[in-house]
């Protein structure tokens, strides 16, 4: 066995205390308070203070450069796997220091799944894609118990219908959108309490997109969703929450750094935003 | 350097301003119109206005496909969408209005060919002076996007009133003196009506150019007052 996947499981962190209860009057999944991001000396993304709601789907939008993905990234610490990034300020999960030694990445990453803007599914089939995370994790047998969490995810993913008759086949046949919805199917079998999904429709034609975007809504029910997009109307039509990221440049070094505008009630966001740039930005005044 | 984008958006939005502008100098202007028709029984005069309403109305029509035109290919937000929106509202408030000045102009018909009594006149004629100032202040405000000046209708609206209270006071006083019919005396009393309700449109008008500023939209209040009693909408 992995030796990291041992390691995993042996760790009592301060996370189990809060995931499996799912307290939901704990409303405040994610606490970020100054946080900055660096990449050795380039700082990514500015005293971002924000916080996370639960069962809500809080949309990240904000011009290329603006670090919102960098962001998105630090909610389940992918930022780890880039050697040079470092991180100031906190960022609580559920009360708890998600940057705290103790706490295992992995553990965080199963609770807290992660959809990319390009469909990845493992060549592999239908069924191994989403019975891959909970086999890893070696908390459900296979059978039955595997067969019926496979089924389940599927469902949860509006995807069942559509492929419970080839489950055994590649999912590299599927089409793109088919292929997102299995990554989402993928991503909520291991049972995670909170999706990141990093611009989950810019690869998908108008169909596939309104299918994920319908499965996002279903979904908040059951998990706590945060999307970044450069679709303002996809922001519009599915977040409760929308936080404007925009970038400053510093005239002396030309150095660029993300910072938060504001967050808010996305119809308030788009029908009044507080803040003029968020205002240049959703009516696309300037570029 | 921040580059300016959205050019043909930005001259849309402009037509519909420039054309709800329009509409509100039209009607602005028959006001005095109408009303020296209607003192001097000038029926060519009343005639004309109601002819020209079409025009408004064809105006209307023409700034309300524009809006729509706009919300679809364009998919406005947030500033924008609340100067659509409220583009939307104030056409149909300065239409209604220009339809009253029809409806005064009819009402001249009716009450020719006997003429009106000197102290009725006069207050028709401040009435109409004071229904001319709101509109030209409601378009000025639009103009400026002055949320202050747009506010203060309500407040300016209430000489209006008075006026209109006033005015059907003369009216009913001049009838029981035996010096106007009854059915002159009613239609004069709507005619005050007409006025009073275009100083009406006015300070709608003026709530929604708010709305355009700021978002603040009207009926708050009275839904607030409800929500505050503890009654359910």
């Amino acid at each position: 066995m992995n030796p990291e996947i041992t390691d995993m499981k042996s760790t009592n962190n301060e996370l189990s205390l809060h995931n499996d209860q799912k307290d939901k009057t704990l409303n405040r999944i994610f606490e970020v308070d100054d946080l900055n991001v660096y990449y050795d000396d380039f700082r990514a993304i500015r005293d971002i203070t924000i916080n996370v709601f639960a069962n809500e789907i809080t949309a990240f939008i904000g011009p290329s450069g603006c670090g919102k993905t960098t962001m998105l990234r630090s909610f389940n610490r992918m930022n780890d796997l880039i050697p040079s990034a470092k991180i100031t300020g906190n960022l609580s999960y559920r009360g708890a220091n998600l940057y705290d030694k103790k706490v295992d990445p992995v553990e965080v990453r199963r609770r807290i799944g992660m959809v990319f803007q390009k469909p990845n599914p493992f060549p592999k089939s239908i069924y191994d894609n989403v019975a891959y995370g909970p086999k890893i994790a070696g908390n459900v047998k296979k059978g039955k118990e595997m067969d019926n969490l496979v089924e389940t995810s599927l469902k949860k993913a509006a995807l069942w219908d559509e492929v419970k008759d080839r489950l055994k086949s590649s999912a590299l046949g599927m089409s793109g959108g088919q292929q997102q919805r299995l990554c989402i199917a993928r991503a909520i079998a291991t049972n995670p309490d909170v999706v990141l999904m990093d611009e989950p429709c810019s690869a998908l034609d108008p169909i596939a997109t309104g299918k994920i975007e319908e499965l996002m809504t279903q979904l908040k029910e059951e998990y706590t969703i945060l999307i970044v997009t450069h679709n303002m109307q996809q922001a519009a039509r599915v977040s409760d929450k929308t936080a404007f990221f925009s970038v400053e440049v510093e005239e002396e070094s030309d150095s660029r750094t993300g910072i938060l505008v504001e967050i808010g009630p996305t119809e308030k966001i788009f029908s009044n935003p507080e803040d003029i740039r968020t205002e240049n930005y959703i009516t696309g005044r300037f570029g | 350097m921040q580059e300016q984008l959205r050019s043909t958006f930005d001259e849309e939005l402009e037509t519909i301003k420039t054309g709800i502008l329009e509409m509100s100098k039209i009607v602005e202007e028959t006001i005095p119109i109408g009303t020296q028709a209607l003192l001097e029984g000038d029926l060519t005069v009343a005639q004309k206005i109601i002819e020209n309403d079409d025009k408004l109305d064809a105006l209307s029509i023409s700034l309300e496909e524009m809006c729509y035109h706009v919300l679809t290919l364009q998919q406005p937000l947030a500033g924008d969408l609340r100067s659509v929106m409220g583009a939307l509202w104030l056409n149909s408030e300065i239409e209604r209005s220009g339809d009253l000045m029809c409806n005064i102009a009819k009402a001249t018909r009716r009450i020719f060919p006997e003429k009106i009594p000197n102290a009725v006149a006069s207050l028709l004629t401040q009435m109409s002076a004071e229904a001319q100032r709101l509109i030209a202040l409601s378009a000025e405000a639009y103009l400026k996007g002055d949320a202050g000046l747009a506010v203060a209708l309500d407040d300016i609206d209430d000489r209006l009133d008075d006026l209109n209270i006033e005015t059907v006071e003369a009216i009913f006083e001049t009838h029981n003196q035996e010096q106007l019919t009854l059915h002159v005396a009613v239609q004069l009393a709507l005619i005050c009506r007409y006025y009073e309700r275009i100083g009406d449109h006015a300070v709608n008008i003026g709530e929604r150019i708010r709305y355009i500023v700021d978002g603040w939209s009207p009926e708050r209040t009275g839904a607030a007052r409800l929500t505050q009693r503890g009654e359910k909408e």
